[in-house]
């Protein structure tokens, strides 16, 4: 396949005009990767809070609604993209390259780099092309409202935000800085999300006087206000169109039954062939493709939702479109539309337990797809991120690795035996989690938490191996 | 150690020798796909060369750019209205 055309090349020209943030030539003190990523997350909290500048108004149904927790976007400020442009195109990229329409080969430097400007080239075109679709399809305000001169403004505010998202990933990731961009944004996003939902000090008044957004507060003032303690009690943990306490606890819950997971691993022993006397362990953890299941499965859920949306807004008579989903204005988070009906309602999480008595059959449905949607997706991804049996096995050839008392050729079929049966069950596991969480009304979402519960844990863990490589340099 | 603590002494050449053998060995075992998620930029491409801290004062630049265009526009149109 060597001497002929290939799309990787198309980016060449490219490449030169790509921003692109250096290696670091010496190594980093972990307290100044600390400083790095620090000031990376207060730049992107304060663009998830500034308001893009010549907006006309952000009312109305927002189609996005579904993908806010997981791309860590706000509506109306200059984060309106969040990561979305780096995420599709990385997936996109990934994916492309995983099932061979690009070939990629991944030992040649130039491959990998032209793999890595065409991710970065895709990324800024979809920011592009995002950001006008934003203006035109009229979410600020129709162009004639706004003017020509905002609108433009607008379109560049938002791409070049795109811009800065991808090199501040791009930054954390060459090594100035702990972890990925992507996951720090989606994680904090959500954690804020939790937070403020426990803790909001804004007042709504929904027919029975003023209450409290936040659970924790509404709980004490309701308490403190209300004479009869018992009914203040009732009221603040199962109140209905606003975050109570046993949302709140459920979240908690969640919280702790992953960290619990997360410690599930198989150990398979491995020793050095040169050094003797070097042991290792590779571990097999449950979670093997961590949160990359529900990432892929709720990708695919909200473009669906998009979708359908879009759809029955046009079309809404048509029986195609409706059982692909019909939609309704929500009563309670104003201009929001929730699935009624069709394919789209069966794979929402029913929104209580009551809902989930009265629609047995929703329940069901909406648990089998989870479950067997990200199975599927762990075992995909497996194959497409190479740590599939037979990548992991020629690693830890490189590595001159192998496992006492079996033969070399043996390694593969040894790591097989788990890995694709922990990619599997793991997958099931983080749905089952997702649904539970989503079942008991966990704050953020059963995916938003999952994935804020998964990136902390892999924060936690960088913190633990960036410590022991630091004590060690330093002889502890 | 604290973030903000002070740097501990070298230590001997024996314990780095010691960490440095730990480390070798768990190297091959940090694996597993959690490691490689989401992780798009790891090699060095050719490209327009910037250093971190040219990101950092880029996106400081950007904000603070549309903080003034919030504060101008507010400014010119109060004082089209008048």
């Amino acid at each position: 396949m060597g001497g002929g055309f290939r799309v990787l090349h198309l980016v060449r020209p490219f490449l030169s005009f790509l921003p692109e943030v250096q290696s670091a030539d010496r190594k980093i003190p972990f307290r100044e990767k600390v400083i790095y990523t620090v000031i990376a997350l207060f730049i992107f909290l304060v663009c998830s809070q500034l308001p893009l500048y010549g907006i006309h108004s952000t009312t109305g149904a927002d189609p996005f609604y579904w993908m806010r927790v997981i791309l860590a976007s706000n509506r109306g400020t200059v984060m309106e993209l969040g990561i979305t442009p780096i995420v599709t195109s990385g997936l996109v990229m990934q994916l492309l390259a995983g099932s061979k329409i690009i070939e990629v080969d991944n030992n040649v430097r130039e491959d990998r780099a032209l793999l890595n400007g065409a991710q970065k080239l895709l990324g800024i075109l979809i920011a592009v092309g995002e950001a006008v679709a934003y203006v035109l399809s009229g979410m600020y305000g129709s162009v004639g409202q706004l003017g020509v001169g905002n609108a433009i403004l607008i379109i560049i505010q938002l791409c070049f935000a795109g811009i800065i998202v991808i090199c501040l990933d791009e930054l954390l990731q060459k090594g100035y800085g702990l972890g990925s961009g992507i996951s720090l944004f989606i994680a904090t996003n959500i954690c804020e999300n939790i937070i403020w939902k426990a803790f909001s000090p804004t007042t709504i008044n929904s027919g029975r006087g003023a209450e409290f957004e936040g659970a924790v507060i509404a709980l004490f003032h309701l308490l403190i206000t209300r004479t009869d303690k018992v009914r203040a009690l009732r009221e603040a943990f199962y109140r209905q169109n606003l975050p109570n306490v046993t949302n709140l606890l459920a979240t908690v819950l969640i919280f702790l039954i992953v960290i619990y997971f997360q410690g599930f691993r198989v150990v398979l022993p491995v020793r050095s062939k040169n050094a003797r006397g070097q042991q290792g362990s590779y571990p097999i953890k449950l979670f093997y493709t961590s949160n990359m299941p529900i990432i892929l499965q709720s990708a695919l859920v909200s473009n669906l939702y998009f979708i359908s949306q879009l759809l029955y807004r046009k079309y809404s008579g048509n029986f195609l479109v409706n059982l692909l989903g019909k939609w309704k204005e929500s009563e309670y988070s104003g201009g929001q539309f929730v699935p009624v009906g069709g394919l789209a309602y069966y794979i929402t999480a029913p929104s209580s337990l009551a809902d989930m008595a009265a629609n047995p059959f929703h329940a069901l449905f909406y648990l089998v797809f989870m479950l067997s949607a990200c199975a599927l997706f762990s075992k995909t991804w497996i194959e497409v991120s190479g740590s599939s049996a037979k990548d992991v096995a020629k690693q830890l050839k490189e590595q001159q690795m192998v496992m006492p008392g079996h033969r070399e050729s043996n390694l593969q079929k040894e790591l097989n035996r788990y890995i694709p049966t922990a990619a599997a069950f793991g997958g099931i596991c983080i749905g089952a989690l997702t649904v539970l969480a989503d079942f008991m009304g966990a704050i953020g979402s059963g995916t938003g938490i999952l994935l804020a519960v998964t990136i902390i844990y892999q924060y936690f863990e960088t913190f633990e191996k960036e410590k022991a490589s630091e004590l060690g340099f330093f002889g502890f | 150690m604290a973030v903000g603590g002070t740097a501990p002494p070298r230590g001997s050449a024996a314990a780095a020798a010691s960490m440095r053998r730990r480390r070798t060995t768990s190297g091959g075992a940090s694996g597993g796909a959690a490691g490689t998620m989401l992780q798009f930029y790891t090699d060095d491409a050719p490209g327009l060369k910037i250093s971190p801290n040219v990101v950092l004062v880029m996106s400081i630049g950007f904000i603070a750019f549309v903080a003034i265009l919030h504060v101008v526009g507010k400014l010119y149109l109060v004082r089209r209205e008048a």
